[in-house]
């Protein structure tokens, strides 16, 4: 279980996360949404330890990621995709996806190669396997960023706005793999601004507002009326009846 | 008296072989200011105040001293508290210590110049810093330093020139002692001229060079 309890972070005077709880168990699907600047990406960089907080807990499968000691093992449970997709500019698709496990959990270097070869295949890029980060386009990078965090076999996959860079088409391909992940039991905490997709595949929705968690609950309840009793959830729910929900 | 580089003729395989102490001395000296210049960037970029502070005097003060003082204090200083080197050695030493304050410096604005995305992904991915250094930073500093390297480079052979005083042959070292032999400075002088012109030259084409190659992939995003 990963667990979050009454994270508190600030950047300066600015609060951006306050007391934020929130639980994410082995196989669930959980979206996390708000406007801009709500904390979202702050939660992430939290939970995989890129961020350090004032107060809280935070715990993965009850290692304490804020313990120099006890980080290491946390962040070996959990896998990170992010929006900028950072790849290693210097190594091919398939070496990016290889380092880590070659030289984190110490596994032989051609049972990882053929490994990051079946993933990148699962993801419609074989083909490109031998390319580098600068020859592939923005939804490829990413696609090949996703198979860089499987491939660490991770308990928690973290994905931190990963198409707010892409365009649409690109933003398709990307969650065409995601949405196979969410169905294949793949536990999730998925950073987003898309509602539709977060719909579509997550167990529970949490909406963050100035840093404050003020909703977590099934998906179904969070679009319905529970969801929009919320007078903040009901304005941000508004501003997308445009798109299809 | 007429400009007659024939008389030079005789002179040319002398020549050479200076200019082959020449390359030898500062082949010797890039690799050791690389060397000198990754282990001091990784200081200056270093968690540890200490390292940083110490690798920033290091840079400093010899940025900040005559070459030619250097070498004196190494070749006619230090025997006189019982540390005798050679001439060569000297020379390349030297020059490695010189050059690497000037290598570390653009090794380091390589590292700086890396993207913090890239490093945060190979930091929640468990490697340790030393990894992170040596498969990550190290690779993608190395690659956009090669220009500025090269420029590095180009001075240290222009300095090597300096080694003439402290009794190396190299090509400057050589050239006078063929001005002393045939009285004629100005063709040896001239030829002089173009001969560094020409090793300088072909420096900068190699790095040059060397940049295209290893950033053919990377296109665009390394300029």
């Amino acid at each position: 279980m990963l667990s979050v309890n009454g994270l508190c972070k600030s950047f300066g005077t600015h609060k951006v996360l306050d007391g934020v709880n929130l639980t994410l168990n082995p196989g669930e699907v959980v979206s996390v949404l708000g406007a801009s600047g709500s904390g979202k990406s702050t939660l992430i960089r939290c939970i995989n330890g890129l961020e350090k907080f004032e107060a809280g807990a935070i715990t993965v499968d009850g290692f304490d990621v804020a313990k120099p000691k006890e980080l290491a093992e946390a962040r070996r449970r959990s896998a990170t995709v992010f929006q900028q997709f950072n790849l290693y500019p210097h190594m091919t698709a398939v070496e990016n996806i290889a380092l880590a496990p070659v030289e984190v959990l110490k596994r032989p270097k051609a049972e990882v190669i053929a490994e990051a070869r079946a993933l990148l295949d699962r993801v419609g890029l074989a083909h490109r396997a031998d390319a580098y980060p600068a020859q592939l386009s923005g939804g490829q990078r990413q696609r090949v960023g996703i198979c860089r965090a499987l491939a660490m076999q991770p308990r928690y996959l973290l994905l931190d706005e990963v198409t707010s860079a892409l365009d649409p088409e690109m933003t398709a391909e990307v969650l065409d793999i995601l949405k196979v992940l969410a169905t294949t039991g793949t536990t999730m905490l998925f950073v987003t601004h898309e509602i539709a997709f977060a719909r579509s595949i997550s167990h529970r929705i949490v909406f963050l507002e100035k840093g404050e968690l003020i909703a977590d609950m099934p998906t179904a309840d969070f679009f319905s009326e529970r969801g929009r009793s919320l007078p903040r959830v009901a304005q941000f729910l508004s501003k997308l009846q445009g798109e299809a929900l | 008296m007429g400009f007659d580089l024939s008389i030079l003729a005789k002179h040319v395989p002398f020549l050479l072989e200076g200019l082959w102490l020449t390359t030898v001395v500062c082949l010797g000296a890039l690799a050791g200011s690389i060397v000198l210049g990754i282990v001091v960037a990784a200081c200056r970029t270093a968690a540890s105040p200490l390292a940083r502070r110490l690798s920033a005097i290091y840079v400093d003060v010899f940025r900040n001293i005559p070459f030619i003082v250097q070498l004196f204090f190494f070749y006619f200083g230090l025997p006189e508290v019982g540390i005798y080197i050679e001439a060569a050695p000297t020379g390349i030493i030297a020059l490695s210590i010189a050059g690497g304050a000037y290598t570390s410096d653009v090794i380091r604005a390589g590292i700086l110049a890396i993207e913090p995305g890239i490093l945060e992904a190979a930091e929640v991915s468990g490697l340790t810093r030393r990894k992170i250094f040596t498969k990550v930073i190290l690779p993608i500093a190395l690659r956009t330093s090669i220009r500025p390297l090269g420029a590095v480079c180009v001075n240290l052979v222009l300095t090597s020139s300096v080694l003439s005083t402290i009794t190396l042959n190299e090509l400057t070292g050589s050239a006078k002692i063929v001005a002393a032999e045939t009285f004629r400075p100005f063709e040896v002088y001239a030829a002089l001229l173009v001969a560094y012109a020409c090793l300088t030259y072909a420096v900068s084409g190699l790095f040059g060079a060397v940049h295209r190659h290893v950033n053919r992939h990377t296109a665009g995003e390394v300029a």
